[in-house]
């Protein structure tokens, strides 16, 4: 099959959707006008978000019953990776809190060969933009996690990411509900992959901050993550 | 006091076996034997309580009854442990069940929504075997 010769269509934008009918057709348009590849995963959305990135340009993949967002993100990268000429793989939230130009910068800096993964962080610049409650939860997130630790990072959490070629060959994520952005680290950590953080802002509307996870999941993730270390 | 040394270790060391080697056929059958055991000193323990009880001074509990508790708990644990780790099992099997078919059905739609070209690989959640990453530098 031939390859995509379009600017950027080595580039696949995995976004994960779950009821975000009202801001998807815009951040979708907003992403297709740099990238030409985008696949949404919509996992079981009971609105119609389905039909909204229908209505675009971009790839959808449903999940026929709703399975997490760490399932919807390897369902993305399993449907890009499949893709012929795909070489850059960008996971981007739908709520429209990232910004595009962050991810070009991202990618230039992994297509540069500086770096196998770059990583999107609130911490490095900006920090004022985040709420000082969830700064200091994920603060101590990043500080307690011995893989973020390892690999230096400032925010482990983050939707924003670069993934190369060979880093997606190899990542399976099985951690199908929030834990996977730690599941990630780790399987980053204990990889030879170069790994980057780079500065990011975060648009935290009204609407994101509406959708965003509340901390108190941070007992589900920590759960789940003790489990599977002895598992 | 004996019971407690009994009980945590008997706990700790169940909960490492079990997470060690879970799945394998004599694992299974060792789970099976164990519940079989625990019914009939169930039995037992209701004929005879007498006997229980002498068996809970041994180690220093106070009335059989106690014991057969402590021992409850700790098969109750390991129970939901069990639940908890064969769900999770299954959890993950249903996951790539899906992820297949979701993928599946995406890639006729998309091709019908002229993104994709005619019918080519296909792609599938269980991953083609990747070679081994480099071994790790850190």
């Amino acid at each position: 099959m031939a390859r995509d010769t379009r600017p950027n269509g080595d580039v696949w934008v995995v976004v994960p959707v779950f009821n975000e009918q009202s801001v998807l057709e815009a951040v979708i348009g907003e992403i297709l006008a740099t990238f030409p590849n985008v696949v949404c995963v919509d996992d079981g959305s009971s609105d119609g978000s389905a039909s909204a990135v229908a209505a675009t340009g971009a790839h959808l993949v449903r999940h026929p019953v709703n399975l997490g967002q760490g399932a919807a993100l390897q369902t993305g990268l399993t449907y890009a990776r499949a893709r012929a000429g795909a070489q850059y793989f960008v996971t981007f939230d739908a709520d429209g809190q990232h910004r595009l130009e962050d991810a070009v910068r991202m990618l230039e800096l992994a297509r540069s060969g500086a770096a196998d993964v770059v990583l999107g962080s609130r911490f490095l610049e900006h920090a004022d933009t985040v709420p000082w409650l969830k700064r200091a939860v994920l603060r101590i997130a990043a500080a307690a996690d011995p893989a973020a630790r390892r690999l230096k990072l400032t925010d482990a959490h983050n939707g924003l990411r670069v993934l190369t070629r060979p880093v997606v060959d190899h990542l399976n994520i099985r951690m199908n509900r929030m834990a996977h952005a730690s599941e990630i680290v780790s399987y980053l950590a204990n990889s030879p992959w170069r790994v980057v953080e780079v500065p990011v802002s975060i648009l935290y509307t009204e609407y994101s901050k509406a959708k965003g996870q509340s901390l108190v999941n941070g007992v589900n993730i920590l759960f789940d993550l003790s489990i599977r270390q002895r598992g | 006091m004996i019971i407690q040394l009994v009980l945590l270790v008997a706990i700790l060391g169940l909960l490492f076996i079990f997470v060690r080697n879970r799945h394998s056929v004599r694992m299974q059958a060792g789970k099976r034997i164990g519940l079989v055991l625990f019914a009939l000193v169930n039995v037992y323990a209701v004929l005879r309580p007498d006997d229980i009880t002498v068996v809970a001074h041994w180690v220093g509990v106070g009335r059989g009854t106690d014991l057969l508790l402590y021992a409850l708990v700790v098969a109750f644990l390991l129970g939901m442990l069990n639940f908890y780790l064969r769900f999770k099992g299954v959890d993950a099997q249903f996951t790539e069940l899906a992820r297949t078919l979701a993928i599946r059905e995406a890639e006729i739609v998309n091709t019908e929504r002229g993104l994709l070209p005619g019918p080519d690989g296909v792609a599938t959640a269980v991953a083609p075997t990747p070679p081994e990453p480099p071994a790790t530098g850190r």
